[in-house]
């Protein structure tokens, strides 16, 4: 039977930030449809109004013309749509088939006569009494799909399937993704890869900032065309003056740089090499979850990486922890401002304390110099305009731009050599966000360095004087920033190629 | 519907009261359960926290009985504040009074001043050593020190039993599973004559000094504070995670191996089996009653001794069973937590919402 689903004028709105607006899509079965956008376009919000976990303030959901009433998953599920999320929902130590029978009305052997069948119907070779943490993450996503299958559904919606998979299991998922269409299940594929679109999608909608920007036949469309309606064409440059690059002063050099984690849901960095001039700043571009994280992790030192890999002005660090690379003038600002770069409950000059090292003497023969760091926190707010000036406010009651203030002031006050910083102006509003900018671009005037690593492609392009763009753990090619463009970061961020 | 949200600010006072409020409902439910036990509750009351003080040597057990809640509490603090659960003390406790207890026994007949501090010294590494274990197990191996601190005491109470049944015996003692009495120079001093208050109250009273100056004024305090929060922040600030799970640890196990050594020194002057009324579980309510704060703890240290004292005046004058204080002990523990719920989070009623399309 074909199947039919409607989204009607759908819109979500948080405050803040809209997620959707206004989206209207139409699907039908027997073809493969791929919802493709950046981090924050909105794919995950509409994903997860269709199988029920978050209600819409507006519009309507219709499968084949009826409407859809989704207040929880268990009515997605009812009504035959079925969802493969991105992070397994399996229990680790239960078995393949104990997982299976969970959430099933079924007798076990029933079940099992059922399971059997369709894990030959398409030749999915996996044990049924083995528990899952011994399965590889093909494999749990194979279990997964299962478990949709048992409840025959019509429709299959893939959550960013492909991040916690090998390329040969990729290829697996994708011959099994076409078969389930071809026997009238209709897939729902979300991705912000450029590449699976084209080789598994007939068509492609993209969104932009909650909107539905484009939808078309991907026989119409290629790698380029798709980078540029992903990230949006109208990038401009309202860049700083690039920094003299007759300094060629090396600070740091990153060479041979690997890592790889004991964590499936970690992203392996693989041979990571570039280096950093004095007064420079280098930005890297990429979709978030590619390794940004590890790579900030390792240049702070939270993570330590094999030997001779990181050099500060020709020192090995590789092997020091934060506080020691402080030691070196190096800085740090992550992007998760309140659950890491400070605590809210703690007191404004206790997190100022927090980035202490042996010359700022907060702590004398290890005792708490509390006039010390006070008179040194009252400096911050001053200095970075922060728009209080009791240090003994709790952080909590700083806002999302006063905090970051506070997180930069407390880190640049130092005069580093070199800060690095992650997705600096996250979620900020735009006068924060400009005086971050600012902020930025005045101490590389004053010839310290910068490794900017952002999702947000407009403030890369204005800060940074050379771009590298991560993609699954690996760096492109440095660029100088005036020989980047929008379709060109579009592509490597996709995971394309360029010459 | 009913939603549940956390508060966006909690008074320091309301903070350090809600323990006095759950000890004014323990109290009333007390009274209600000795009602229906068929108590007149106010009298049954009385004979459970009052009468034990009534007269000095009332007052002397209690302190007797709040010195090693309140040093077991206090190296519990340490590890509590910066999220590390170790609830093993008790065996802590034992370990450090079976190697401070060997080394009475190994003195039991020499005189001198040099025994007593050697003996303390003994149960305070003994005690160190024993809480190491599940910090190292922890660091290299990512073992929940939960299990493994509580799985030892097991392990120490067991060994106990076996060393004085077997070999640590007192060989005139007829078979009874207890070692000699430990020599003069081995006992803590008593403070006043007639009463069995000794001067382990001292060593508890330094350690909360201690413990308040390194919390609050040190950079290790803060450290802790920090990791206790959020772990990532502390890794963030670079502070060294392991070497302090290895730290808090050993000040734990210190302490409560100081308070077994100061329990076989002190008031019991012997080892067997029932060195410790469990105030190695006990000190745990006792270090959230006070607020994981020294000062705090001193005063639930005194409470919860109370309870001890006043379970043994019931079991005598009501005749009721003297895990009556162990009912007493959990509902002080379970009025604190939903106070603590309350505290942190508000309660929403929001009525019956429709969904429209």
């Amino acid at each position: 039977m074909n199947t039919k689903l409607k989204v009607s004028k759908v819109s979500k709105i948080y405050p803040g930030c809209i997620a959707n607006d206004n989206v209207s899509l139409n699907f039908e079965s027997g073809k493969i449809y791929a919802l493709l956008g950046e981090n924050g376009a909105g794919k995950s919000t509409l994903v997860k109004i269709l199988s029920g976990v978050i209600n819409p303030d507006e519009g309507q959901i219709f499968l084949n013309n009826k409407l859809l009433k989704l207040t929880s998953p268990k009515d997605a599920k009812n009504n035959n749509i079925g969802m493969v999320f991105q992070h397994f929902n399996l229990f680790e130590t239960l078995t393949v088939f104990e997982n299976l029978s969970i959430d099933s009305e079924k007798n076990n052997n029933q079940l099992r006569i059922l399971v059997n069948n369709i894990l030959k119907k398409y030749n999915f070779k996996i044990d049924l009494d083995v528990p899952i943490l011994n399965l590889s993450a093909g494999q749990k996503q194979k279990v997964e799909i299962v478990r949709c299958l048992i409840r025959n559904p019509k429709v299959l919606i893939m959550d960013e399937p492909t991040s916690v998979l090998t390329e040969q299991e990729t290829e697996d998922l994708f011959l099994s993704l076409k078969k389930f269409s071809k026997e009238g299940i209709l897939i729902i594929y979300i991705t912000h890869k450029l590449k699976e679109v084209l080789s598994l999608c007939d068509e492609v909608a993209v969104m932009r900032k909650g909107k539905v920007v484009s939808i078309s036949r991907t026989i119409d469309e290629k790698l380029s065309s798709l980078a540029n309606k992903m990230i949006g064409e109208k990038l401009e440059k309202i860049k700083k003056v690039t920094s003299n690059n007759l300094n060629r002063e090396e600070i740091l050099k990153v060479s041979r740089l690997n890592f790889n984690s004991d964590d499936p849901y970690e992203v392996n960095l693989m041979d990571i090499n570039f280096t950093l001039n004095k007064g420079e700043c280098l930005g890297i571009a990429g979709i978030s979850g590619n390794g940004q994280n590890e790579l900030f992790q390792i240049l702070s030192g939270e993570t330590l990486s094999n030997n001779g890999s990181i050099k500060f002005r020709s020192k090995e660090i590789s092997k020091l922890n934060p506080k020691e690379r402080r030691e070196y003038l190096m800085a740090f600002s992550p992007e998760d401002r309140i659950s890491q770069a400070a605590v809210p409950s703690l007191k404004i000059y206790e997190n100022v304390a927090l980035n202490n090292f042996k010359t700022s003497n907060f702590f004398e023969r290890g005792l708490f110099n509390e006039r010390k760091i006070k008179d040194h926190s009252k400096k911050i707010l001053s200095n970075f305009s922060i728009n209080t000036d009791n240090v003994n406010l709790k952080s909590q009651f700083l806002s999302g731009g006063n905090l970051q203030k506070l997180i930069l002031g407390r880190e640049l006050i130092t005069s580093p050599e070199l800060l690095i910083c992650f997705n600096p102006t996250w979620g900020l509003d735009v006068g924060a966000i400009n005086y971050i900018h600012q902020t930025l671009i005045k101490i590389n005037e004053q010839g310290k360095s910068i490794i900017l690593i952002s999702t947000d492609n407009d403030e890369l392009l204005q800060l940074s004087d050379r771009i590298s763009v991560i993609n699954r753990g690996k760096l492109s090619k440095i660029m100088s920033a005036e020989e980047v463009n929008p379709e060109k970061l579009g592509l490597l961020m996709g995971g394309g190629l360029v010459d | 519907m009913i939603k549940i949200e956390r508060r966006d600010e909690t008074s320091n006072i309301i903070y350090f009261l809600t323990p006095v409020l759950a000890i004014f409902l323990t109290l009333i439910t007390g009274a209600i359960i000795f009602y229906l036990l068929g108590f007149k509750p106010l009298e049954a009351l009385k004979f459970f926290f009052i009468t034990p003080i009534s007269d000095l040597y009332g007052l002397s057990e209690l302190l007797v009985k709040a010195t090693p809640l309140c040093l077991i509490a206090i190296g519990l603090s340490f590890c509590f504040k910066s999220n590390n659960w170790n609830i093993g003390a008790e065996g802590q406790l034992t370990f450090g009074g079976i190697v401070g207890g060997g080394v009475a026994l190994l003195f039991y007949n020499h005189q001198g001043f040099y025994v007593l501090p050697l003996i303390i010294l003994a149960g305070a590494i003994g005690g160190m050593v024993f809480a190491m274990i599940p910090a190292i197990l922890k660091i290299y191996f990512n073992t929940n020190e939960i299990l493994v601190s509580l799985m030892l005491v097991y392990v120490s109470k067991l060994l106990l039993d076996y060393l004085v049944v077997g070999p640590w015996s007192n060989p005139e003692g007829f078979n009874f599973p207890e070692t000699r009495q430990f020599s003069d120079s081995a006992r803590l001093p008593i403070l006043f004559e007639g009463l069995r208050i000794h001067t382990g109250i001292f060593i508890a009273l330094i350690s909360v000094f201690l413990a308040w100056v390194v919390l609050f004024k040190t950079y290790l305090g803060f450290q802790i504070k920090v990791s206790g929060l959020s772990l990532k922040t502390a890794k963030y600030a670079g502070f060294k995670g392991k070497t302090m799970i290895l730290l808090v640890f050993m000040v734990s196990g210190a302490c409560a191996g100081l308070a077994g050594v100061g329990e076989i020194t002190g008031p019991i002057g012997q080892l067997h089996r029932m060195i410790s009324p469990e105030y190695g579980f006990t000190a745990i309510i006792v270090a959230f009653l006070g607020r994981l704060n020294p000062i705090g703890i001193v005063f639930a240290s005194l409470i919860v001794a109370l309870t001890y004292l006043g379970a043994e005046t019931a079991q005598i004058f009501l005749q009721v069973p003297k895990y009556t204080g162990q009912v007493f002990q959990g509902m002080i523990l379970f009025f604190l937590l939903a106070s603590d719920f309350l505290l942190f989070f508000r309660i929403k009623f929001l009525g019956f919402k429709k969904y429209e399309y």
